[in-house]
C-alpha cells in the first residue's frame, strides 16, 4: 500500500501542475504579475472555467470507463466505445432542438439518454449464458451507429449555421465553458469518486466472477444498478457541458492499471485524477497549437489516444 | 521464317494502329462541321468548356451563381438551381436540384441542361464523372469577391447571349463601389470584429472576401490576419482585440456578441450592428448592398452609454 500512496502523491501533484500550467497557457499571454483588468477578464471569465470543467470532464469519464470495465469485465468497454456518450449527445441535442435554452434540460436529457444507451447495450449482450466480451462490443458498435444516424439526422434537420457549431461539439468542445457548467460537472465528478470507490471492493469480486462475488454476499444486482446509474450520470453531464470527448474513459483506466494492476480500490480514484490530467493537458493544446484559432479537445484526445491504445493492445 | 513472322505481325500491327488513329482523327473532323453552333469558353479554372452558341437550358449550383446569373438578365434560362436559392424571388419557382453540398445528380439530369454552374473546384470534382456521357458541360464559376462580380456578370453575359443586360448590370455594381468609395470617411478606419455565430465564435479570417468589404467600407477587420476563411476564434483573443464595432451576420443563432465580448469598447458605446448574413456571404451583386450597409454603419458616430 506504501507504493500506491505515493502514486496517489504524484498523480495529485500531477494535476496541480497541470492546472497550474493550463491556467497560464493561452492563446493571449497574461501576465499574472502585472494583472491588467483584461488580463484579470481573460483568466477568470474564460481560462479558468474553462480548465476546471476540463479537469471535471476528463475525471467523469475516466471513472465511468475504469468502473464499466470492472463491471462488465471488458478492457473495452468505455463510455464512447459502448454509445453511452452518445445517448447523452442524443439527449442533449433532442433538449436543445425542442427546448431550446431551458435551464437544466440539457444534463437531464443528456443522463437520460446515456442511461438508456447503457441499459440498451446492456441488455443486448446479456443472453442466458451470461454476458460475452464479442456480444457486448458489437451491441455497443450497433447502438453507437444507430444513435449516430439519429444524430447526423436531426444536425442534417437543423439549419446550416447551427449545424456548424455542433460539428465541433460533437467532437468534443470546452470552449463554451461556464461557472454553473463547471460546478455541475465538479458535483458529479465528486460524487461519482465517492459512490463508485465504495463499490471498489465488490468491483473487485467481481471481475473473478458474478457468481463468486454472489458467493462472497455481493449484491449482484444492486452493485450493477449502481455503476450504470453512476456512469450515465457521469457521462451524461460532461456530455452536456462539452460534447463527446472520446477514448479519456479507454485509455486512461488502462494506463493506471499498468501501473498499479487490477485493484479496482486504487483504479477507479487513481482514474478520476489521471483523467483531469489528461483532458486538461489535451485541451491545452487544443487552445494553443493554431492559435489564435481553436481546435476540438476530442480531436486531440482521439490523436493520442487511438495509437497510444494501439500500443497498449501490441504490448499486452 | 520466324523471325519474319513476327516481322510481319509488327508492321501489320502498326499500320492498323496507324489506320485506326487515321479514322479516329477523320471521325473528329467530321464532328467539328455537324456542331457548329458549339463554341468554346475558358471557366475559371482555365479549361476550355464548350457550349452552344445559344444556352437555352442552365442549372445553378450556389445561391450567389443564381444570383449573378438573374443579374445578367438570363434568369429564364436556369431550369434547375439549389434549395438554398431563395433571390430573387422568382429563383423560389425554379426547379429544386437539391442543396449545394450535395446536389442530386439525377434530378440536374432530369431537368436536360446543356449547362451546369458551379461554384468551386470541390463541386466539379463531385461532376466530372457521374456526368460523363451526359451532354451537359461543367463551367466553374470562382468569385473571391467584390472585384470579381462586374467581370463574371459580363462572362454570364456571353455564356446567355444577354451582354446588354449583363453590361448594364455590371456597369451598375462598379458604380455603386465607386461611390462608396468617394464618400467622405472617418479618419481612423474603425476596428470591426464580424461575428457569425454567438456561442462558437465564428468569424472571417484572412482569406474571406468580407475582410476586403470591412476595408472598402471603410473599417478593418480585427481577425483580417488569422489564417482560413471562417476560423472559430478563441474567447481569449476576442477579447483582447477590444473591437469598436461588432458586425453581427444575422441568424437564429447569433442573436448577441459572445459572452467574451460583453465589455468591449464595441458593446459600451452600442456599436453592435446586425447585416443580413445572405447579402454579406454571397459572393454576387448584392455585395454592393453588402458595401453601402457596412459603408454606413461605419461612418455612425458611437451612441454612447
Amino acid at each position: 500500500m506504501k507504493r500506491a500512496n505515493y502514486i496517489f502523491l504524484l498523480l495529485i501533484a500531477g494535476l496541480a501542475a497541470a492546472l497550474a500550467a493550463a491556467m497560464l497557457l493561452g492563446s493571449e499571454r497574461v501576465s499574472v504579475f502585472e494583472m491588467t483588468e483584461q488580463g484579470r477578464a481573460i483568466l477568470f471569465d474564460i481560462r479558468i472555467p474553462r480548465v476546471l470543467l476540463g479537469a471535471c470532464v476528463g475525471a467523469s469519464l475516466a471513472l465511468a470507463g475504469a468502473s464499466l470495465q470492472a463491471l462488465l469485465r471488458n478492457p473495452l468497454a468505455e463510455p464512447y466505445l459502448l454509445g453511452v456518450s452518445n445517448g447523452a449527445a442524443l439527449g442533449t441535442l433532442i433538449a436543445f432542438v425542442l427546448l431550446g435554452d431551458v435551464a437544466g434540460a440539457r444534463p437531464v436529457l443528456a443522463f437520460a439518454g446515456a442511461g438508456i444507451a447503457t441499459f440498451a447495450v446492456y441488455q443486448m449482450a446479456r443472453s442466458k449464458a451470461g454476458m460475452n466480451v464479442e456480444r457486448l462490443v458489437l451491441s455497443g458498435v450497433i447502438i453507437t451507429t444507430f444513435l449516430s444516424s439519429i444524430i447526423v439526422l436531426l444536425t442534417s434537420l437543423l439549419d446550416a449555421a447551427r449545424l456548424r457549431g455542433y460539428t465541433f461539439w460533437l467532437l468534443g468542445d470546452l470552449s463554451q465553458a461556464t461557472y454553473n457548467g463547471f460546478y455541475l460537472t465538479l458535483a458529479a465528478a465528486a460524487a461519482g469518486t465517492i459512490v463508485l470507490s465504495s463499490q471498489a471492493r465488490a468491483l473487485n469480486l467481481m471481475m473473478i466472477g458474478e457468481r463468486d462475488a454472489f458467493d462472497h454476499g455481493v449484491e449482484v444486482g444492486r452493485v450493477r444498478i449502481i455503476i450504470f446509474g453512476a456512469a450515465s450520470v457521469l457521462v451524461g453531464t460532461s456530455v452536456a457541458a462539452s460534447g463527446s470527448v472520446g477514448y479519456v474513459g479507454l485509455i486512461v483506466p488502462h494506463i493506471v492499471r499498468l501501473v498499479v494492476g487490477s485493484d479496482n480500490r486504487l483504479v477507479v480514484p487513481m482514474s478520476a485524477i489521471a483523467g483531469a490530467i489528461f483532458v486538461v493537458l489535451a485541451d491545452t493544446v487544443a487552445r494553443t497549437a493554431i492559435a489564435p484559432r481553436e481546435l476540438p479537445v476530442g480531436a486531440i484526445t482521439a490523436l493520442i489516444g487511438a495509437p497510444l491504445f494501439i500500443f497498449l493492445l501490441r504490448r499486452n | 521464317m520466324k523471325c519474319r513472322s513476327v516481322e510481319w505481325l509488327m508492321i501489320f500491327l502498326v499500320l492498323t494502329l496507324a489506320g485506326s488513329m487515321l479514322v479516329a482523327c477523320d471521325r473528329q473532323q467530321a464532328e467539328i462541321p455537324a456542331v457548329a453552333e458549339m463554341r468554346t469558353m475558358k471557366d475559371d479554372l482555365g479549361r476550355d468548356v464548350r457550349l452552344p452558341e445559344k444556352v437555352t437550358r442552365a442549372v445553378s449550383l450556389a445561391p450567389s451563381i443564381t444570383e449573378m446569373v438573374f443579374a445578367a438578365g438570363a434568369g429564364d434560362r436556369l431550369v434547375g438551381v439549389t434549395s438554398y436559392c431563395d433571390h430573387p424571388a422568382a429563383a423560389k419557382n425554379i426547379q429544386k436540384i437539391g442543396d449545394t453540398q450535395s446536389p442530386n445528380i439525377e434530378a440536374i439530369i432530369a431537368v436536360r441542361p446543356e449547362v451546369i454552374l458551379v461554384s468551386t473546384a470541390s463541386q466539379l470534382e463531385a461532376f466530372a464523372s457521374a456526368l460523363e456521357g451526359q451532354s451537359a458541360a461543367v463551367f466553374v464559376l470562382d468569385i473571391r469577391g467584390l472585384g470579381d462580380v462586374a467581370d463574371r456578370l459580363r462572362r454570364l453575359g456571353q455564356i446567355f447571349s444577354s451582354g446588354e443586360r449583363a453590361e448594364l448590370a455590371a456597369i451598375e455594381f462598379e458604380n455603386r463601389i465607386a461611390a462608396v468609395k468617394r464618400r467622405p470617411r472617418a479618419k481612423r478606419p474603425a476596428r470591426v470584429l464580424l461575428q457569425i455565430s454567438e456561442a462558437d465564435l465564428f468569424t472571417i479570417g484572412r482569406d474571406s472576401f468580407i475582410t476586403e468589404l470591412i476595408e472598402r467600407a471603410g473599417g478593418m477587420s480585427v481577425t483580417a490576419d488569422i489564417p482560413g476563411g471562417y476560423p472559430k476564434l478563441s474567447k481569449e483573443t476576442a477579447l483582447a482585440l477590444d473591437p469598436e464595432v461588432i458586425i453581427l451576420s444575422d441568424s437564429p443563432d447569433n442573436l448577441n456578441p459572445n459572452d467574451a465580448l460583453r465589455n468591449s469598447a464595441a458593446v459600451r458605446s452600442g456599436r453592435v450592428y446586425r447585416v443580413n448574413a445572405d447579402i454579406l456571404s454571397r459572393p454576387g451583386p448584392r455585395l454592393a448592398d453588402a458595401l453601402e450597409q457596412l459603408a454606413a454603419l461605419l461612418r455612425q458616430e458611437p451612441t454612447g452609454n
